[in-house]
């Protein structure tokens, strides 16, 4: 190549990337070019380099292709040489991208290996997909202060600089656990138990998505994982263990605990809750929802999603306060939790009078024959607005 | 069956005809008529069954755009309502299945099934009979996957239906059953047409055509008929395995009897896998053979070529699992894999550099079929570029089930496939219907199309980089970042731009309506052509050619219209092609046997969707199709090659070989 040739290849280059940055969105929560862990970053370093001589090709070919164009044109030239093509030039057109790809299935090879590595794992979260949530279940882990396992959904929290090794499987269909600033995906599948490393370099909320589509609210199905300093995972910890308060008598939240009772209990689970006679309540998902699952209450108002991580229990002010946070001040105001004035009614509220209403599911009672009447995501209750006001406050009080 | 018949060397002797019966079969006459409906019903001449094909898949074409669209106004803005999530889900699977199983393959069936007799030299396929028996399958098996639609709804559980996702609980309409049977019945067609095909260029072609002789769009075409024998049946297996669990209780797949989600993956994907160049090769013929003549100049590195695409068709089969990086298959097949996909873009580079070099040195004329051949060059070249990045097994599981992987596939099978078989319809229209297409419009249509397709698909690379995973009903502004250039405006683009690539496809519909009114006759030659296909009349006469040519050079009617100066070196023309044809007439060889028209084809052929409608709806039913399917076989097996003369009324005054009519 003749340098005038090279300075036009390299000028074009890099416009096209100049472009192709300056076209893309500031702060996309699920970016993939934006790591925040080490094992999103290894994947970003080896990609980078070959997104770039992928780019190098593609801006030479064009250009070749645009030469011939214009200088091959048919202007009454004589009938061009019949050749059949130059075998030696062939061979070394073959060599060289084999070359190229050689080098670049090395460091592949090598990050393969990497990313796949179990031995130095400092913590373990199972993770647990169903239609259309994830579930976590963190096994007692005396050395990080879980002494008992603690059961939460849609966020799963996390200690910064802690390499966490998801245990991954489903009870439906495939789903995908992925966090883009954390990791690749990987695949929950029923019946297997697959492994996925993170680990996060600095306190903040990441956002993911499922990504194997699991049926009608695939779109529904999110996930945030939180890193906090290991002070504020602690905290979270001694938070997580402890059961549920029950509210204090003739208020709303106590009439609002009776409605749980009466309706909620059958699938959800508050770890505490007590009947009227004093006996301890038991959820029973099995025996109500295709997956066996729903998920556990018991401190709601810690996350600040709900219904498959799919909406917000913040409304918008107090969500831009806690997700805009600074990776200092991100910590102590995810551990407030939803307070009664930054709760999101609307969506709360909206979910309680019409769950499926607002997240496709299958709810209808005629149709679920094929799952022997067991419910694939939440029906609609028919509560009453007098009903939904007691439940909202009782809600509240499961921080 | 064909008659396979060789020209009669000087003094040589006469083939007798077959032994014919002297009754009418059954008590009906065979359709013997050349014109009218019952000439398309019944025909079993391949270039009519090539024409049925490409309405076919035309006709799905617009049927699946319809749906690209659909989906592209349901995502033009956050929290979308233009469709159900269980009718979206529906639209995107439907949309992939029509595009790959009723267009795409369709339509390189009919160019296959249309121009490989002719660019051999032979007067039709090894078995026409079985070739008719195709087509009617493949329209079968697409009309019953459709008919889901009206029958409570079409399969949601996406063109790859993994299990157990798409189990009886997990997808409870009949969608999914109306699908995996009727993509058996569309699999029955890709085999026969296989055999069929591979047989055909294996004994029939024209004496002196060595394989290295033989045209690049036929050398592909063999490579993707292999690959459909051999990827066909692994399909045929899964959608087996998937029907008896949906229709007969099986629990192939059901977890909780032990069964194990990935078997299906791994089936699907060895089908799937090499299903993409069963997609992709077509075009790669077609414009392997529109670049020389555009270019005039032969094909460079034409062994490159042929032996590349040979070992795409091999190595194709190794690949299978870099659609499953994420799928948890553990470090060392994932490794594995990694390197074999990586392997497999070398010969694919290679066709890019050999067509590029084509180009180069060349006298260059910029019909439309060409501005399609240089398009694929471009677009392809990036959809194979961005493949090479999720080749890389840990940035895939980055990209993979994000609209990265949506673009990447677009840019293969859009730029690629589509523009190859665009190209093909500019570069063959007058070889099929005697008519040119209007170039004007075509270059239009080209451009709209570049545009469209570009404004479509190229903003999903950064969708997909940022993070919107496929297959979402609706996307939602919390996830779609800040600034001008959000996720939100990028979707926009794509959807305008899905409009824009609309308008393009409908100025190419306007196009073959304008040339199909217009009365201006193409010239017989009109690009200046190189191969065997351009040597007879347009549209050609059923039997192809009057004499069967005797094949000396790759390229071989270049070399009967021009010759090299022996001391110059230069070449000169020597004939034209009405010359030859002229010649060619006034030699035509006597005693042309060609196979008559057979009901059995369309009568087989119609009992797979009894047989499959019953299985969904009532056994007894399907019963009745097998009994029906049995004896039309037996009708098939007795029926003799030829009419007997019975068979047909009298000749009018002045006819003297009814075999002899020419195509209308």
């Amino acid at each position: 190549m003749s340098a005038k040739t090279r300075r036009i290849v390299a000028g074009v280059s890099g416009l096209a990337a100049t472009s192709f940055l300056a076209g893309c969105a500031k702060d996309a929560p699920q970016d993939t070019w934006q790591p925040k862990g080490s094992n999103a970053k290894i994947i970003d370093d080896l990609q980078q380099p070959v997104f770039a001589i992928a780019g190098v090709v593609g801006v030479i070919v064009f250009c070749v292709v645009v030469y011939c164009i214009i200088k091959f044109r048919d202007r009454g030239q004589a009938m061009p040489e019949q050749t059949h093509g130059k075998p030696a030039l062939e061979i070394g057109m073959t060599i060289l991208p084999a070359l190229i790809l050689a080098g670049v299935g090395v460091f592949t090879f090598r990050t393969v290996f990497d990313l796949s590595k179990t031995s130095d794992t400092q913590m373990v979260v199972n993770v647990t997909g169903q239609q259309w949530w994830w579930e976590y279940d963190y096994p007692a882990q005396p050395e990080l202060g879980i002494t008992a396992p603690i059961i939460t959904s849609g966020q799963m929290v996390i200690p910064v600089g802690t390499k966490v090794l998801l245990r991954e499987t489903s009870r439906d269909v495939i789903h995908s656990y992925w966090i883009p600033a954390l990791n690749g995906k990987r695949d929950a599948v029923p019946g297997r138990v697959h492994t996925l490393r993170l680990d996060a370099d600095k306190p903040g909320i990441y956002a993911g998505q499922c990504t194997e589509f699991c049926g009608l609210s695939h779109a529904n199905m999110r996930m945030e994982t939180i890193a906090l300093s290991k002070e504020d995972f602690a905290a979270w910890v001694a938070n997580q263990l402890a059961d549920a308060k029950s509210p204090a008598e003739n208020t709303l939240a106590k009439e609002g605990e009776a409605v749980f009772l009466n309706q909620c209990v059958r699938c959800h689970q508050v770890n505490g809750l007590k009947k009227a006679d004093g006996t301890p309540a038991i959820a029973a998902p099995d025996e109500n929802v295709w997956s066996g699952v729903a998920p556990n209450l018991t401190h709601l108002m810690s996350r600040n999603t709900f219904a498959g991580a799919s909406w917000d229990l913040l409304n918008k002010k107090c969500r831009a306060d806690v997700w805009g946070a600074s990776s200092e001040t991100v910590g102590k105001k995810y551990l407030a939790g939803v307070s009664e004035e930054c709760l999101n009614q609307t969506d709360l509220r909206r979910w309680l009078r019409n769950a499926p209403a607002m997240k496709p599911m299958y709810a209808d009672p005629t149709q679920l024959t094929p799952t022997n009447g067991k419910y694939r995501g939440m029906p609609n209750l028919g509560l009453s607005e007098d009903d939904i006001d007691k439940l909202v406050a009782y809600l509240s009080t499961l921080k | 069956m064909a008659i396979i018949e060789r020209p009669a060397t000087a003094g040589g002797v006469e083939i007798a005809p077959p032994a014919t019966p002297s009754r009418a079969q059954g008590g009906f006459k065979r359709p013997v008529s050349t014109t009218g409906w019952k000439s398309w019903l019944f025909t079993v001449d391949h270039k009519k069954l090539g024409i049925m094909y490409g309405v076919m898949a035309m006709f799905f074409f617009i049927v699946g755009g319809i749906e690209a669209v659909l989906i592209r106004l349901q995502l033009a803005a956050p929290e979308g309502k233009v469709l159900s999530a269980s009718v979206y889900n529906q639209m995107f699977t439907m949309h992939a299945t029509t595009m790959v199983f009723l267009f795409v393959m369709p339509m390189a069936a009919a160019f296959a099934n249309y121009f490989i007799p002719l660019q051999i030299g032979a007067r039709d396929v090894a078995f026409p009979r079985m070739n008719a028996f195709g087509f009617w399958c493949v329209l079968g098996g697409g009309i019953f996957i459709n008919l889901s639609w009206f029958l409570g709804g079409a399969a949601d559980g996406g063109w790859f239906m993994y299990a157990p996702n798409s189990g009886p609980i997990f997808s409870p309409s009949h969608g999914v059953d109306f699908w995996t049977l009727g993509l058996q019945i569309t699999g029955i067609a890709s085999l026969t047409g296989a055999i069929n095909l591979i047989v055909t260029v294996l004994n029939m072609r024209a004496p002196g055509m060595s394989l290295m002789k033989m045209p690049v769009f036929t050398w592909l075409q063999l490579v993707v008929q292999f690959l459909l024998l051999f990827a066909v049946p692994v399909i045929t297996v899964a959608l087996f395995l998937l029907s008896f669990q949906r229709n007969f209780g099986a629990t192939f797949f059901d977890v909780s009897a032990g069964a194990d989600p990935l078997l299906w993956q791994h089936l699907f994907w060895i089908f799937g896998h090499p299903e993409v160049y069963i997609l992709i090769l077509p075009s790669f013929g077609i414009i392997s053979e529109v670049l020389p003549v555009f270019a005039k100049k032969p094909l460079f590195g034409y062994p490159f070529v042929v032996f590349s695409g040979a070992a795409i068709g091999f190595v194709g089969w190794g690949v299978w699992a870099h659609h499953m990086f994420a799928s948890g298959l553990g470090p060392v097949s994932v490794a594995v894999f990694s390197i074999s996909t990586m392997a497999i873009a070398i010969p694919t580079g290679v066709k890019i550099v050999n067509w590029t070099l084509t180009l180069w040195g060349g006298k260059l004329r910029f019909t439309a079929a060409m501005h399609f051949a240089i398009g694929l060059i471009v677009l392809f070249t990036i959809g194979g570029l961005s493949g090479v990045t999720h080749s890389v097994a840990p940035s895939d599981t980055q990209q993979t089930d994000t609209y990265y992987i949506v673009a990447h596939f677009h840019y293969v099978l859009f730029g690629g496939a589509v523009f190859g078989l665009f190209s093909g319809f500019y570069y063959w229209w007058p070889k099929m219907f005697g008519k040119t297409l209007n170039e004007k419009l075509g270059k239009a249509n080209f451009w709209m199309m570049v545009i469209g397709m570009n404004m479509t698909f190229g903003p999903m690379h950064i969708l997909g980089l940022q993070g919107q995973p496929r297959r979402m009903y609706q996307w939602t502004e919390a996830r779609a970042g800040e600034g001008f250039f959000n996720l939100a405006f990028w979707n926009q683009i794509a959807s305008i731009g899905s409009i824009i690539l609309a308008v393009g496809v409908l100025l190419f519909i306007i196009n073959v309506v304008k040339t199909a009114r217009s009365k201006e006759l193409a010239p017989l030659d009109p690009w200046d052509s190189r191969t065997l296909e351009w040597m007879t009349s347009s549209p050609p006469k059923e039997h192809n050619f009057d004499v069967i040519p005797t094949v000396h050079h790759l390229d071989e009617f270049f070399h009967r219209k021009y010759q090299q100066d022996p001391v110059t070196h230069e070449y000169k023309q020597i004939a034209t092609a009405e010359e030859i044809l002229a010649d060619q007439e006034a030699h035509a060889d006597k005693h042309i046997h060609m196979p008559s028209p057979s009901y059995w084809p369309i009568v087989l052929a119609a009992t797979l969707p009894i047989i499959t409608t019953g299985v969904i709806y009532s056994i007894p039913v399907a019963i009745v199709g097998g009994i029906f399917l049995v004896l039309a076989m037996f009708g098939w097996a007795l029926e003799p090659s030829t009419a007997p003369e019975t068979d047909f009324d009298p000749p009018a005054a002045g006819e003297s070989t009814k075999e002899l009519a020419p195509l209308v």
